[in-house]
């Protein structure tokens, strides 16, 4: 599903961001990515959902080369994944329903399925309360709890979240993890970006990768 | 295809909202534009009438035929069917003596009198031909070649300017129609850019979910053609108006100007001005999205 080799990324400024990152990620995995802030976390994600293109190295994403002369069918592999952006990036003046079926209109799905499943979706991260509520009327967990069911309703087989547990108080936090891990399947993979590793202390069935200055340190599988 | 058929009613939602993100700036964009269209239509109105004057007059466009034997009427005849079958030749009519006569004296008005200076009628017989204008010169080549015509007097050099100023005002609603036509695009692709500014976070995210670009781009180009097309209508309301008055000032104090049938003149120019809007509002919008795709994803 993932693949990376010997993947470097360099900002334009020369920040070495990543450094021979060598990862394989599998269908229906659960992933941690932790390290502390500025480790490099965000970056890997961002190379995985084509944000950033590596600077050396190779990198597949469902078998698609993540090159930048492959924008074409890397924009067309996004719509296989399912992200949750650290600050959401919901779409202001829009309800919660509208914003989960932005991420579904161009799938090619019949409006009346569409909305079924955005509402589906909503129900499932216990939003079927708000599901008429503009986005900017929605608290900060409520707004996380929408930009995970827009990811989750296009039924992706790649899900990808960075830093959900951020400006959330440790209940909150565990919840949101739960809701995440909730979606991984057989096709699913979710890989979670945190830097709070006390919240997956003592989580089985996962993969942590621990990131620090730009480098994996650690790789760990803990079977349940 | 799907997509686009399953999207229709959010692709003209989203472009409402792009107008209203903007309501004061596209609201003097869409009178603006408006006006600039409205110049258009006095462009195009100017054309119409012009043409149907300068068509009107090249009907006219008669020759007249004087004859080596006016007294003749066979060979008056003869000479009539003969002219007739000359190409370039629109109509041939024997004007007899008596019958030029008249005409002059029409012509003459109030000063006819003087034509009773003359013990007989001084007029001959003569032939009037109607011809093609654009095949005036040929045309006169051949009557003067023919047997029979004595002299051919003609109104070239008068035709020959109107033709002349006709496609000079031609010329000029050329270069008035290409200024217009930049402009519009410029103050509509200006209007799209500022619309996919003040949008450029939810572009980036529809991006990154993985939206085509003509799915994220159909909503502006959408909103660049209705905003036109209103401008537009603008345009044609006031035209309409200004034809309606001009038609009842001329028509009353010039009725001897050969204008074009008002309804006819009205729905050619509102089906026009319309559909130039509804091109230059693509054209504009596309050219507004084109700085999309220097944007970074």
């Amino acid at each position: 599903m993932i693949e990376a080799k010997e993947v470097s990324l360099i900002y334009p400024d020369g920040t070495k961001a990543l450094k021979n990152i060598n990862l394989k990620i599998n269908p229906g995995e659960l992933v941690y990515i932790t390290g502390p802030s500025g480790s490099g976390k965000t970056s890997l994600l961002k190379l995985l959902i084509g944000m950033e293109y590596t600077s050396e190295g190779e990198l597949k994403v469902l078998n698609e080369t993540m090159d930048k002369n492959n924008e074409r069918k890397i924009r067309k592999l996004r719509k296989r994944i399912g992200p949750v952006f650290q600050e959401f990036k919901l779409i202001d003046g829009r309800t919660a329903l509208e914003n989960v079926m932005m991420g579904m209109r161009f799938l090619g799905i019949a409006p009346g399925k569409m909305k079924e499943d955005a509402e589906n979706a909503l129900k499932r991260v216990g939003l079927e309360h708000k599901i008429h509520t503009l986005v900017e009327h929605l608290s900060w967990g409520e707004a996380q709890r929408v930009a995970i069911a827009r990811a989750v309703a296009r039924k992706p087989v790649l899900i990808l979240a960075d830093e959900p547990t951020g400006n959330l108080d440790h209940e909150n936090a565990i919840n949101i993890l739960e809701l995440l891990t909730s979606f991984k399947d057989q096709d699913t993979a979710v890989i979670i970006t945190t830097h709070a590793t006390h919240l997956i202390d003592g989580v089985k069935d996962a993969t942590f990768v621990r990131v620090n200055s730009g480098e994996i340190t650690v790789i760990r599988s803990e079977v349940g | 295809m799907k997509t686009f058929l399953y999207n229709i009613g959010y692709f003209l939602s989203e472009a409402m909202r792009t107008i209203r993100s903007n309501p004061l700036s596209n609201f003097f964009s869409v009178i603006g534009t408006g006006l600039i269209l409205f110049l258009l239509g006095i462009v195009l109105v100017g054309w119409s009438v012009g043409d149907q004057i300068v068509m009107a007059l090249e009907q006219e466009a008669e020759i007249s035929v004087y004859l080596t034997n006016p007294e003749d009427q066979v060979k008056i005849d003869e000479l009539t069917l003969q002219l007739q079958k000359l190409e370039g030749v629109l109509e041939v009519r024997s004007v007899g003596k008596e019958q030029a006569k008249e005409q002059m004296e029409k012509l003459l008005g109030n000063e006819s009198e003087i034509l009773g200076l003359f013990d007989e009628n001084p007029f001959e017989a003569f032939l009037e031909v109607r011809i093609n204008l654009g095949q005036m010169e040929e045309v006169l080549n051949k009557l003067q070649n023919v047997n029979g015509v004595e002299y051919v007097r003609d109104n070239r050099e008068v035709l020959e300017q109107m033709k002349q100023i006709a496609d000079g005002l031609k010329l000029i609603g050329v270069f008035i129609i290409l200024a217009v036509g930049m402009t519009t695009l410029i103050i509509i692709s200006h209007m799209i850019r500022q619309g996919i500014y003040n949008n450029r976070e939810q572009i980036n995210t529809l991006r990154l979910l993985g939206a085509p670009g003509t799915f994220i781009g159909f909503p502006f180009v959408l909103a660049g053609t209705l905003m036109t097309v209103i401008g537009g209508a603008i345009a044609i309301g006031f035209l309409l108006v200004i034809i309606n008055s001009g038609y009842q000032q001329l028509s009353g104090a010039l009725p001897f100007i050969p204008l074009p049938v008002q309804e006819w003149l009205q729905a050619r120019i509102s089906s026009m001005v319309l559909t130039v809007s509804a091109f230059l509002g693509v054209m504009g919008s596309l050219f507004g999205l084109a700085s999309m795709r220097n944007d970074k994803s």
